[in-house]
């Protein structure tokens, strides 16, 4: 028996543990004791993150297409028909023809080597990744108040705060361990807001509940912002040294009094002046958010209104203050961080700076395009309208994670060639002319980067299953194919030249990186790596506040469709559930898809907890079962979306928010019926 | 058959061991000591790995059996069970051993579980400086070992006093023999002080009467409300056993048998889909309940040993060990969990 210390494949939490080997299989996980954040624990789906990995399922060999089947090949084949697929479509149509949807579940050295692949030898720079579906507002929104995109402060520094206000994020479910460290700071005394439409675990132990409508956050949050100032909290030091736009800031906020904050949201005014107060005398003040802010069609605006609360309470640089956005996906912030961004190369260093352009073609050689490239659903819609003809997508599933389900179809459906690689089949690698059978992440040595900013090490337990390869060395494979230059000889190979390019990354290597793991901006050898950001100064020298204005959401219930929908997750399993449902005990836990609704709603049509219903938006509609839930509120539906057999995306809106582009996913009008029995 | 063997050798003994049979002992990584396969890594016999040892007897996973169809039969194939030899258990792991063999010994006993059982030999360490997290004494499980092993070692300052117990342990000791020095009189009464200061620096308020005080007094749903549900409690606890069965793979694959919690709600879900503990406060009494009431009704012993690991692992605001919510975190924050 064997233990091989590793990172969690779920959440951006970034729990160590070990994963148990005997006889070539992984027979356990357990956590780490020395994990600087997990600390000996991990969550359920942790202490089963490697059940799925010898599961029957799993892809072994390269396929490609023939006719409406898919059919056993070889590697070189399949690599020789995608580099072949490619190359015409290149010479045909130009470059801007290919794109690539890079995957938040793959390591750094992926993402890197992917987005390198995009843009020196493709020639493109439309390369995206999920982060799109769900923290690109935040990238967008910090990246412009704060300088820098991630998280400010240690995910265990949130138990030093005096008051945290956690927004949109059912934290115990879907990040526990840094639910973990809330409870803990709760149990000190600090003060605890939850803000969610849903009446959460977290809700039920929090000081204050403010239950807001769907949609309306810009609302309630310059509310805030306006009592704080009024009540004189407002920290002027900070706002003077550090910051600028303030002014502009307090007049837009100051036409949001509570009353009209209340009639906006539905939040009594009382406990708008009740959370201000809390908020703005403490002398840490945290905020924590996820999905539930970022996941709207002004989701960059939500994220800017919550900097803007941090700055002017001067809550950012300091253990226990600071803005905590909680990544989705175990490797999101990597992703990004990798500049696998339409706009970025790797450490958010802008495509049209000449230094960055100049530096990268130096060491890849060739050139690099300078106009930004698409975002994923951009992708998908040029595909649609016939502008975008070949595509590789890694490690995703965009059938079910995307919005609109049936359009995505027809958009993969219309692309002249389509390359996917994955794990396990899926809706997506349906579609594909090629699928590469993909080693999981306890079949490969990289890095993941957690949201808290720390660079980890994934390693290699046991060999993949069947023909099954590392991401790494396909990618590399096929780029040089292509014509360009990628020899590695491992990953840790890869990090040197991502170091080397990037200096948020500069001083990580593998030889430093121990089961503590190193948090960027680690910009030199000797640098011990970065715990709480923008402690002095902030990246781009001061900080900037932007007034920001409450819109109606794009759809509103209405007589035809009464309900308000929003998406979301369940504790007990991951994204589009390729994973969690081969996991017997999860798969257990929450068989069958689902939608929540209040008791009372369910009662005036007849509904029972368990009773088949029929959810439907003007975009399409599935049959799920009824659960009755005291958490949601009246008027309100929640689904998950992690069920091919009823895709809650075959029902969202898919409006994009002019700035980040990410879709509206939390809110779409539905109507409900009863199936018949 | 009484021994000494001085500190230094102890590597040598282990080598000699590890060329008849595979080793298993808690080496030292830098994420802390875990109980892994000895290839001449440096030991760690001061800290307890988080996951108990029982994990040998009873994997997290296990496949039961192979199936393979042929000419339209079925043919069943069992695993290889591997011998082995567990080096420096703990007297509550121990202790937990022996109550997985009265659990799985009922009839019709567990095959699986004895396969492995009788293909094991057991090397244990008295606990001469207890964890922060341990009240084994409380419970009777420690800190000197009580349960039958083949061969049990007290570190006596610059050695163990080492003593077999069974032919095993005497063999155990003949492969070492050239390392030996025999026992002294001083080295047991060594022994018997420093096992009586462990017991003495331990909690005196932890035996398995006082535990059923504090359920009584214990607000159960103001605990579950903190609970995150992740099982690990179940999943660190070398008493808890509790397993699921299902076969993987058609028309060939394998029959597996993991490791389940009823810190879930699906474990206890009805077909119907009602649940008799649906809340996690309900589930948390249902698991002291079957430790402190219902295994001492069926085996004689508490369903638990005092390891303190199910606090150790607890990543909620819940002292596991007293049952308040509050208490945990003030004093213990990282040294306690190191
Ligand atoms: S909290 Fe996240 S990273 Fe930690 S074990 Fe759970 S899924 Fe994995
Ligand atoms: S209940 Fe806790 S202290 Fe008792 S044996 Fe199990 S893990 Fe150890
Ligand atoms: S370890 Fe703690 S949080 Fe996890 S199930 Fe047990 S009591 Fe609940």
């Amino acid at each position: 028996m064997e233990k091989v210390l590793t990172t969690c494949i779920y959440c951006g939490c970034g729990c160590g543990m070990f994963l148990h080997v005997d006889g070539g299989r992984i027979v356990g996980t357990s956590p780490s004791l020395a994990h600087p954040m997990s600390r000996g624990s991990l969550c359920i789906k942790g202490w089963l993150a490697a059940d799925f990995v010898g599961h029957p399922d799993r892809l072994k060999s390269p396929l490609i297409r023939q006719g409406d089947l898919l059919i056993k090949t070889t590697w070189d084949e399949a690599l020789a028909l995608t580099a072949a697929s490619l190359r015409s479509i290149q010479k045909e149509f130009g470059p801007q023809a290919l794109g690539v949807l890079t995957s938040a579940k793959g390591t750094n050295e992926e993402n890197y080597l992917l987005m390198k692949m995009a843009r020196a030898a493709l020639g493109t720079n439309n390369v995206d990744h999920v982060a799109r579906l769900c923290h690109a507002p935040t990238v967008a929104a910090l990246g412009f108040a704060l300088g820098s995109g991630a998280m400010t402060g240690s995910i265990s520094s949130l138990q030093s705060s005096d008051a945290i206000l956690v927004v949109g994020s059912n934290t115990t479910e879907q990040h526990p361990l840094v639910a973990s460290y809330i409870l803990r700071a709760r149990s000190r005394g600090a003060k605890l807001i939850v803000v969610d439409p849903r009446k959460t675990r977290l809700a039920e132990l929090a000081d204050l509940w403010l239950s807001p409508r769907q949609g309306t956050d810009v609302a309630w949050i310059n509310c805030l912002l306006n009592i704080i100032v009024q009540q004189d909290l407002a920290d002027r030091q900070f706002i003077k040294e550090r910051t600028d736009g303030f002014i502009e800031t307090l007049q837009a906020t100051s036409a949001y009094t509570a009353e009209k904050a209340e009639e906006i949201s539905g939040i009594p005014a009382a406990d708008l002046v009740k959370a201000a107060s809390i908020f703005g005398l403490a002398s840490r003040g945290a905020i924590v958010y996820a999905m539930g802010v970022t996941q709207h069609f002004r989701g960059t605006d939500i994220v800017q209104a919550l900097a803007n609360l941090a700055l002017a309470t001067g809550n950012v640089g300091r253990d226990g203050a600071g803005v905590y956005p909680l990544r989705g996906h175990q490797n999101v912030q990597g992703a990004c961080d990798m500049g696998a961004l339409p706009n970025v190369l790797s450490g958010y260093q802008l495509l049209s700076s000449p230094q960055a352009q100049a530096k990268f073609v130096e060491a890849w050689g060739g050139q690099i395009p300078c106009e930004p490239g698409l975002t994923a659903l951009e992708m998908l819609w040029a595909a649609e309208s016939g502008s975008l003809k070949g595509l590789i997508i890694v490690g995703e599933n965009p059938v079910l994670s995307y919005p609109h389900t049936s359009r995505v179809q027809k958009a993969l459906k219309g692309l002249e060639f389509l390359m996917v690689s994955d794990i396990f089949p899926t809706e997506t690698t349906a579609l594909a002319d090629v699928v590469l059978p993909a080693a999981c992440f306890a079949e490969k040595d990289g890095t993941f980067t957690s949201t808290e900013r720390r660079v980890q090490r994934v390693r290699k337990a046991v060999d993949p299953p069947g023909e099954a390869r590392a991401e790494w060395e396909w990618i590399c494979d096929l780029t040089e194919r292509l014509g360009a230059k990628a020899e590695y000889s491992s990953p840790g190979d890869v990090m040197d030249e991502i170091a080397s390019l990037t200096p948020i990354y500069g001083g990580i290597s593998y030889e430093r990186l121990g089961p503590d793991g190193l948090q960027w901006p680690c910009p030199t050898k000797d640098h011990p790596g970065t715990g709480v950001m923008h402690v002095s100064r902030f990246p781009h020298g001061r900080a900037c506040f932007r007034p920001v204005l409450y819109l109606d959401p794009p759809e509103t219930p209405d007589a035809d469709y009464p309900f308000m929908l929003t998406t979301g997750r369940s504790m007990y399993h991951f994204h589009t559930g390729t994973m969690t449902r081969r996991t017997s005990l999860l798969d257990r836990e929450v068989p069958t898809p689902f939608v929540k609704m209040n008791p009372e709603d369910a009662r005036l049509m007849g509904i029972r907890d368990g009773t088949k219903v029929r959810v439907e938006t003007r975009r399409g509609s599935i049959s799920v079962e009824a659960r009755l839930a005291d958490g949601v509120h009246k008027g309100d539906l929640f689904l998950p979306f992690h069920f091919s057999e009823a895709p809650a995306n075959a029902l969202t809106a898919q409006s994009l928010d002019p700035v980040s582009k990410i879709a509206e996913l939390k809110v779409s009008a539905a109507r409900l019926k009863k199936e018949a029995p | 058959m009484k021994a000494f063997l001085p500190k230094d050798q102890l590597p040598f003994l282990l080598e000699e061991l590890g060329e008849r049979i595979e080793v298993i002992a808690p080496v030292s990584t830098d994420a802390g000591p875990s109980f892994v396969t000895w290839q001449g890594q440096p030991l760690d016999l001061k800290d307890k790995p988080l996951t108990p040892i029982t994990e040998f007897l009873l994997p997290h996973k296990e496949a039961l059996f192979t199936y393979v169809q042929e000419a339209g039969r079925y043919i069943f194939k069992e695993e290889e069970i591997p011998s082995r030899l567990l080096f420096g258990i703990r007297p509550c792991d121990l202790h937990a051993i022996a109550l997985l063999d009265r659990i799985f010994g009922r009839e019709p006993p567990d095959q699986a579980y004895f396969r492995r059982r009788r293909a094991t030999a057991l090397v244990v360490q008295n606990c001469t400086s207890p964890g922060r997290e341990c009240f084994c004494a409380g419970l009777e499980a420690g800190p000197e070992a009580k349960d039958p092993c083949d061969l049990q070692l007290t570190d006596v300052g610059d050695g163990f006093l080492c003593q077999a117990e069974t032919p095993a342990g005497i063999l155990i000791l003949n492969a070492g023999r050239a390392l030996l020095k025999p026992a002294l009189p001083e080295h047991l009464q060594e022994k018997a002080k420093l096992l009586q200061e462990a017991r003495r620096a331990m909690p005196q308020d932890r035996s398995c009467s006082q535990i059923r005080q504090a359920m009584e007094r214990a607000d159960w749903e103001a605990l579950g409300r903190e609970c995150l549900s992740c099982g690990g409690c179940s999943f660190v606890c070398p008493v808890c056993h509790c397993f699921n069965i299902l076969d993987l793979g058609v028309p060939d694959g394998q029959r597996l048998r993991c490791r389940d919690s009823c810190m879930l709600p699906g474990f206890s879900r009805l077909t119907g889909g009602a649940n008799p503990r649906r809340t996690p406060g309900q589930r948390l009494r249902h698991w002291y309940q079957e430790k402190f009431e219902d295994i001492p009704q069926i085996t004689g012993l508490p369903g638990c040993v005092g390891c303190g690991r199910c606090h150790l692992t607890c990543p909620a605001a819940i002292n596991r060990v007293d049952l308040t919510v509050a208490s945990r975190f003030v004093d213990d924050s990282s040294e306690a969990r190191r």
